[in-house]
């Protein structure tokens, strides 16, 4: 009996990675660089951001649904990653511009005022033109991709270090991750803090040395990536989550004591999975935002971690499909709804215009879906098509 | 006869109620001892504290006694392994002392053998797990235990589905596949039908061949088929110690015990 069932999973991944295999394919085939152009670039971008959501969605749903950490900061880590590949896209973009410019001149520009013109650039909307010490790797991309591992990874560490070792659990833990991310966001708003303030990044979907490519190839590499990375952490989270060690993150989840009592050190296993799934949501962050374009604090506010926990929530928490189900399902109704797309009900003297009433739908959807199936969509599905098992 | 675990005058408190009060106890390899005692005589408490659960107030708890001739002095001096008040729940466990909780305690969502699986005694560093495999000589060990349990035809079952006296049993494998040196087993008979207590018993005093035993117990019947020594608690400190029969026969036990 245990052996069919793993068939049925090993299944699933095969399963899986064929129908996103096939998913990327058609969108290519359809899309306006390779194809018909019935598919349009900003559909495109929009489908490959939901792809990273997905992905972000993995990460809360490994968190959460198998370790039982429900944490309400992962969010700020996917804002990090996009920060941080932001600053190179950013600074490159506006040394090439500059320089550019510059061949115009009589003199050649020297170092202080080509760096100067860089910070004014990019720092003028904040009135300064001093670049930060922060951006001082900003004009290296290996030196802030290591970036996007390393700052949400350490941060994530010394944070889980601290609260799993004082044994803060279950809603105080939440507070307390929900505490950081308010934290990272009104530092991040503030004009000094080195990364624009309110303003925060923009003209990501620029991405410095490709730029002849043209946005509808680059949105379709973009895609694709998404796809592949999709594609990875799912079967990484899935082999994980499938062994001996996977067996002990959802024993800690179901009782934690015991476990403890069984000699293992449960806080060194919490923190694993906390930094992993950071880890995970930063690289997530960054390739997510050259699609969007665009990154300010307000992303990394509170409201968008908990959104991503509803996501889950309403997918089916514990399993991975269902977290993937719930970020694609809501974020693209989201996008939908508040895109202007949906269309409007007259209901005589009141018009329930979809823009505002989105997120009253998602709060009676998540009420409903809660109350009528405790594992989301996913638990709903099998309660329709498995029988019995 | 080495002693394998000595508690030496322990005393805790919360808020201003003496839990355990200047508490003495030990006990040797391979030995089975019981404690009893009316609810509130500090049972539970002595076990966290050993555990690490919980920190006393003041006292020692040492486990693992050894002799070490000493050259100077020309004799052998007593010398303790570990301090457990300086050690975590997961090092106190890792040490080889193992511990079932009053309810049954089993990961509910897992099968007999997952749940069984993931006591066994090996590397817990999470690196480590990482790329561990069940191998056959530890599926056999498995296997020995299941039969131990009598729970062989329940093994892909879920455990949350076995009876209440299969999740005991259960737990119990879980602490035989950990292969402890000491067994803290509180109230292992507690909702066991007479069928299951005698097995139960059965399962004990096998353990003992190999294994220091420490059951606490409410029920006087069941530990009087225990047959070792007794340990009345009563108020967080020793009432009486020894025989069964000497024990019941000793008037202040009868009044505060089993004159109830």
């Amino acid at each position: 009996m245990t052996n069919s069932i793993n068939d049925l999973l090993a299944r699933h991944t095969l399963i899986f990675t064929i129908v996103v295999v096939i998913f990327s394919l058609f969108i290519t085939f359809f899309s306006e660089p390779y194809g018909n152009g019935l598919i349009s670039t900003s559909f495109v971008k929009t489908l490959g951001k939901t792809v990273c959501l997905c992905i972000i969605a993995l990460a809360m749903d490994v968190v959460w649904g198998y370790c039982g950490i429900l944490s309400l900061g992962h969010f700020a880590f996917f804002g990090l990653g996009g920060y941080m590949i932001g600053m190179w896209l950013m600074y490159e973009r506006t040394a090439i511009i500059v320089q550019e410019a510059a061949t115009n001149e009589l003199l050649p520009l020297t170092e202080t005022e080509l760096s100067n013109a860089i910070g004014n650039q990019i720092f003028g909307v904040v009135g300064g033109y001093d670049i930060p010490s922060i951006w001082m790797f900003a004009d290296s991309l290996g030196l802030q991709l290591i970036l996007v591992i390393a700052v949400p990874g350490i941060l994530a560490f010394i944070f889980g270090w601290l609260a799993f070792r004082s044994r803060v659990t279950g809603v105080y833990l939440s507070i307390l991750t929900q505490a950081l991310t308010l934290a990272l966001s009104l530092y991040l708003f503030q004009n000094d803090s080195g990364l624009r303030g309110n303003n925060g990044l923009s003209g990501l979907q620029n991405i410095p040395g490709i730029e002849y490519l043209g946005q509808e190839v680059i949105s379709i590499g973009f895609f694709w990536a998404s796809c592949v990375f999709l594609i990875s952490i799912f079967l990484l989270f899935h082999s994980l989550m499938k062994s001996k060690f996977g067996l002990i993150i959802t024993s800690i989840r179901d009782n934690e004591t015991r476990v403890r009592f069984l000699g293992y050190n449960v806080e060194i296993y919490k923190l694993f999975i906390f930094v992993l799934t950071a880890i995970i949501s930063s690289i997530a962050g960054a390739l997510y935002y050259p699609q969007a374009g665009i990154i300010n604090p307000a992303e990394l506010a509170p409201i968008a971690s908990i959104y991503l926990a509803v996501w889950v929530a309403i997918g089916g928490r514990g399993k991975l499909y269902g977290a993937i189900i719930g970020a694609a399902f809501v974020s693209l109704f989201s996008s939908w709804f508040t895109g202007g797309q949906a269309p409007d009900i007259p209901l005589g003297i009141f018009t329930i215009e979809w823009v505002n009433w989105w997120t009253v739908l998602l709060g009676f959807g998540f009420v409903i879906i809660t109350i009528f199936s405790e594992n989301g969509i996913i638990g709903f599905l099998r309660n329709i098509f498995v029988k019995e098992k | 006869m080495n002693t394998l675990l000595k508690v030496e005058k322990i005393s805790v408190s919360f808020d201003g109620f003496k839990a355990i009060n200047s508490l003495s106890y030990s006990i040797g390899k391979n030995e089975l001892k019981a404690i009893i005692g009316p609810n509130g005589a500090g049972k539970t408490t002595f076990m966290d504290i050993i555990t690490g659960q919980t920190k006393p107030d003041e006292g020692k708890v040492l486990f693992g006694e050894r002799s070490v001739w000493l050259e100077s002095d020309q004799k052998y001096q007593v010398v303790w392994d570990e301090n457990l008040l300086m050690k975590s729940e997961s090092q106190i466990a890792l040490l080889g002392i193992g511990r079932k909780f009053q309810r049954p305690t089993v990961f509910e969502l897992k099968t007999v053998f997952e749940n069984l699986f993931i006591s066994m005694k090996k590397n817990r560093n999470p690196f480590s797990v990482l790329f561990q495999k069940l191998n056959r000589d530890e599926k056999n060990l498995i296997e020995k235990i299941l039969g131990e349990i009598s729970l062989k035809n329940e093994q892909d079952r879920i455990a949350g589905e076995l009876s209440h006296g299969q999740k005991q049993w259960l737990e119990i494998g879980m602490l035989l596949t950990q292969e402890p040196k000491l067994l803290l087993i509180d109230e292992p008979a507690a909702g066991m039908t007479s069928n299951e207590r005698r097995q139960t018993v059965e399962i004990l005093k096998k353990l003992s061949a190999d294994k220091s035993v420490i059951v606490v117990e409410h029920d006087m019947e069941f530990v009087k088929d225990l047959e070792c020594e007794v340990t009345v608690l009563h108020e967080g400190s020793i009432l009486s110690e020894g025989s069964i029969e000497h024990v019941s026969s000793n008037n202040e036990v009868i009044e505060v015990y089993l004159g109830r």
